[in-house]
């Protein structure tokens, strides 16, 4: 039995935020999506997975990490703008289910069309060469890409934060996800918003997959099973609420680090778990708005 | 019209009209076992349709019962040696349990919320099922369902002949068919029809809207549960992935494909499905994109499904009215 | 100045969403067997009065009593179940039924709720009743006509129908005229007053005439709290509320 020393738990705290911190921002896609269309898209685990490809994709068309960290967002966020205006927008004032039916099937498209072009293999990903190595926190080694990583993602959710409460147009997302008609009232065109908002959104899932791709697997499959998390987040964290999808995300991913440490054989189980005793406790989340349910 | 009086025939005798198609079904099939896989997959989806097109709610975790009911059916037989009746009670019994854990978490929330979270619930399920290697064969599945001859009111049958899994099959799914036409003509079936329409209305009526849901989600859960024993029963075997979420989806796509909140829609949602996917994979891999699309097509220009279309298409030529529920 | 025990009444009722107070304090007794009307300018809060009154939710402070006793908090399907029944004023009515199915369901909650194998076509007491109520209204013609495609007058009168269905003692109509034609309107108010001589009615309304003249008793409410409460004719006469319906022009 391996000691379980108090830097090791440290150590594997940190790793839980580093799992958190893709979370958060695959979350917050999740919720500013759902705060502002009212959809559900069941397609953000497709988008993280193009991400990482197009990630890797980038890097190596392009040799440098730091430009495919640019590009990748841009790509997936434009093929969210293509999505939501020739396929999502048709279904508004059709009923609540259809937007998210639609983002189903477009999942399944996405995923093979990651398997035509990349293989049903995958792709091979390794840590960028700038971003090796580890660095001692004092009371451990860690690996410097989840360092950098905890603090990209910072970095991007006060940039989001910055957006939403100083822009006008941070100003529209706020009063339109309380009330489109106001938006509406004032001569906004709302559909305008909406189509920005998602391909705001799924850039956001875009970027956690180019920045979560060094870390794992990447393969066409690679979002199925993280669409299921994300859910978790969002339930745990609250709908539609951004710092819900910040805190949940990083509570979430330490909930599954640790149990790693302690009881491997139930970590993916551990975060359902949570998300089934947030249900029974507090069905609209940390953060969420009561009328949500019930 | 003839068209009209023939189609109110079939929509008040519903349940003998489906029977009577599935009777000579497996002469129209290719093979025995895409008919079976019809069967199953037709009495899945109707179970979820119970839910989703009748009562308006939107799971995405129905594998966990479809997959429960394959599950506890095959270790009674393999682990317990039940006989092969006892094991699809207990099959369907323990989809009914576990529908009322799920069923109690998540009609906690509303909408699109119960979605997400009848997927995450389901994924506790396929998690639970994956850990717990030493009853379920974990990865691998669940294997050595043998059941060979059985004995069904006082005939001994041959289980292993196709055909004759056919219709021992068939008489599960007829009753079954039975029971879901039932409820749907019953007072209860009017009060989750009503829930689909509003809820607050029926709240204000004086409705238990939240018990009310409960039990339909557990009605559904148990049919699904009954599919999924069936399905281990023929396939000798439980995959793993019965109880992944995408099974869940499969349910959701052969409903709308078939026609959601119809007797028919969900059967005949199943067989172009399954059909289609038979066909298709004989000369292409990427069936998974094919699906993806003709779904979105049908979310896009055809969300009534093949038999709400042409229903909705004779109701505007003033045939059929009956038929179309 | 009351008679016996008021069939419904409120006590320091204050309801507050987030900061904003929409009810402060307000306290009423409605009697049983008359037609009472809650009235009162725009943003008096009449209609989240009325939601308190008919349970969509509970205050956040104060008690709501129906004869004599304590409902405060009690759940939306429990107020049908009690007799107390509402319309709502935006119909709210199952669109996709017929006529005839939206009341037949709104009867059945009394007597076979829950029950899963006798078919719905065999509880002929629930259809005649249906049909009768229907009559009732004005709409045996229309019964099989779906929900949707009735005139708006129409729906509300289906509306009423409904709310008739569970047998209330009570009765809550939240604006029931709104956005009637000059003859629906007169139609509805023969119906309330037909049907305010064999139960309690409560209204919420802004239409000051057809208030003065076909209630007996007035409930104003001003800026969320109680103003002023009696007659017709003490109400007219009443300095307060002059000032606040001319003051708002």
């Amino acid at each position: 039995m391996a000691d379980i020393t108090p830097s090791l738990l440290a150590l594997q705290l940190m790793t839980g935020i580093a799992l958190g911190a893709v979370y958060a921002l695959l979350a917050l896609g999740l919720s500013l999506i759902f705060g502002m269309l009212t959809v559900v898209n069941f397609a953000h685990g497709a988008f993280f997975m193009v991400g990482a490809f197009l990630g890797v994709y980038f890097l190596g068309l392009t040799g440098s990490f730091w430009f495919s960290l640019l590009l990748t967002p841009l790509a997936v966020g434009a093929v969210g703008l293509v999505a939501e205006r020739f396929l999502v927008r048709p279904l508004y004032g059709r009923g609540i289910d259809y937007p998210l039916l639609l983002t189903f099937g477009l999942s399944y498209v996405m995923i093979e069309a990651m398997r035509v072009a990349f293989g049903i293999e995958g792709v091979a990903t390794s840590t960028p060469a700038e971003l090796r190595g580890a660095v001692n926190l004092g009371f451990g080694f860690f690996p410097l890409y989840r360092l950098f990583l905890i603090g990209a993602t910072a970095v991007v959710v006060l940039g989001l934060w910055l957006f939403i409460e100083k822009t006008r147009f941070g100003l529209i997302i706020r009063a339109g996800s309380r009330d489109p008609e106001i938006v509406r009232v004032l001569g906004i065109d709302i559909s305008k918003v909406w189509l920005l908002v998602f391909g705001l959104g799924t850039a956001i899932a875009g970027l956690s997959g180019v920045l979560a791709a060094p870390t794992r697997a990447v393969n066409p499959e690679m979002g199925i099973s993280v669409l299921a998390e994300s859910f978790v987040v969002t339930v745990v964290g609250g709908m539609g609420s951004l710092p819900g999808a910040v805190v949940a995300g990083l509570l979430v991913g330490i909930v599954f680090s640790m149990t790693s440490l302690f009881a491997p054989d139930l970590a993916e189980l551990s975060i359902f778990v949570l998300m089934a005793l947030v249900l029974l406790i507090k069905p609209q989340g940390f953060f969420g708005k009561a009328g949500l349910m019930s | 019209m003839d068209i009209s009086r023939t189609l109110n025939l079939i929509a008040r005798h519903r349940v003998g009209a489906v029977i009577a198609c599935l009777l000579v079904f497996p002469l129209v099939m290719p093979y025995e076992a895409l008919a079976i896989n019809i069967l199953i997959f037709g009495l899945y989806a109707v179970g979820f349709n119970l839910l989703f097109g009748y009562t308006g709610m939107l799971s995405f975790g129905h594998a966990a019962f479809l997959g429960v009911g394959s599950y506890l059916c095959g270790i009674a037989i393999v682990s317990g040696g039940w006989p092969w009746w006892a094991a699809i009670a207990a099959g369907v019994a323990a989809s009914a349990a576990v529908g009322v854990v799920i069923g109690y978490l998540a009609i906690r929330t509303r909408g699109i919320y119960f979605s997400m979270v009848t997927l995450a619930l389901g994924q506790i399920v396929y998690y639970a099922f994956y850990k717990a290697e030493r009853w379920t064969g974990g990865e691998n599945g669940l294997r050595g369902i043998r059941v060979e001859t059985i004995q069904l009111l006082g005939w001994q049958l041959n289980f292993v002949d196709p055909l004759t899994k056919y219709y021992v099959i068939l008489a599960f799914v007829a009753a079954a068919l039975w029971l879901v036409s039932r409820i749907l003509n019953s007072p209860f079936g009017a009060v989750i029809e009503a829930i689909r329409e509003n809820e607050k209305r029926t709240a204000a009526c004086g409705y238990d809207v939240a018990r009310a849901k409960l039990l339909v989600f557990v009605l559904s859960a148990a049919i699904c549960g009954l599919a999924g024993a069936l399905r281990a029963l023929h396939l000798s075997i439980v995959p793993i992935d019965s109880l992944h979420y995408l099974q869940s989806g499969q349910a959701v796509m052969m409903c709308l494909l078939g026609g959601m909140g119809s007797f028919f829609g969900p059967f005949i949602g199943a067989a172009v499905f399954l059909y289609l996917e038979d066909v298709a994979t004989s000369f292409t891999s990427h069936w998974m994109a094919v699906v993806g699309l003709i779904f979105m097509v049908f979310v896009l220009f055809f969300p009534r499904g093949i038999w709400g279309s042409l229903m909705h298409g004779l109701k505007r030529h003033g045939l059929g009215k009956e038929a179309a529920s | 100045m009351s008679s016996g025990t008021p069939i419904l009444e409120v006590e320091n009722v204050t309801q507050r969403f987030g900061n904003f107070v929409a009810l402060n304090q307000v306290s009423v007794a409605f009697q049983p067997g008359k037609l009472t009307a809650i009235i009162g300018p725009n943003g008096a809060g009449k209609s989240t009065f009325f939601n308190v009154l008919s349970g969509a939710f509970a205050p956040t402070s104060g008690r709501v009593r129906f004869q004599g006793r304590d409902i405060t908090g009690l759940a939306q399907h429990e107020f049908a179940r009690i007799g107390i029944a509402k319309s709502f004023q935006i119909t709210n009515v199952f669109k996709q039924l017929s006529a005839h199915e939206n009341v037949r369901v709104a009867a059945q909650m009394r007597e076979a709720r829950f029950e899963l194998l006798r078919p719905r076509a065999s509880l002929r007491s629930l259809i005649d009743k249906a049909d009768h109520l229907l009559e009732r209204v004005g709409l045996a013609a229309l019964r099989d006509k779906t929900a949707a495609d009735l005139a708006h007058g129409q729906q509300r009168a289906l509306e009423i129908a409904m709310a008739l269905a569970s047998d209330p003692v009570l009765l809550l109509m939240d604006e029931p005229t709104a956005g009637m034609s000059p003859e629906e309107t007169t139609v509805m108010m023969g119906l309330i007053s037909a049907l305010a001589a064999e139960r309690t009615l409560v209204l919420v309304e802004h239409k000051m005439k057809l208030v003065m003249g076909l209630c007996e008793r007035l409930i104003v409410l001003h800026h969320g709290e109680f103003l002023a409460e009696g007659t017709p004719d003490e109400i007219r006469n009443n300095a307060h509320v002059r000032r606040v319906y001319l003051g708002e022009g």
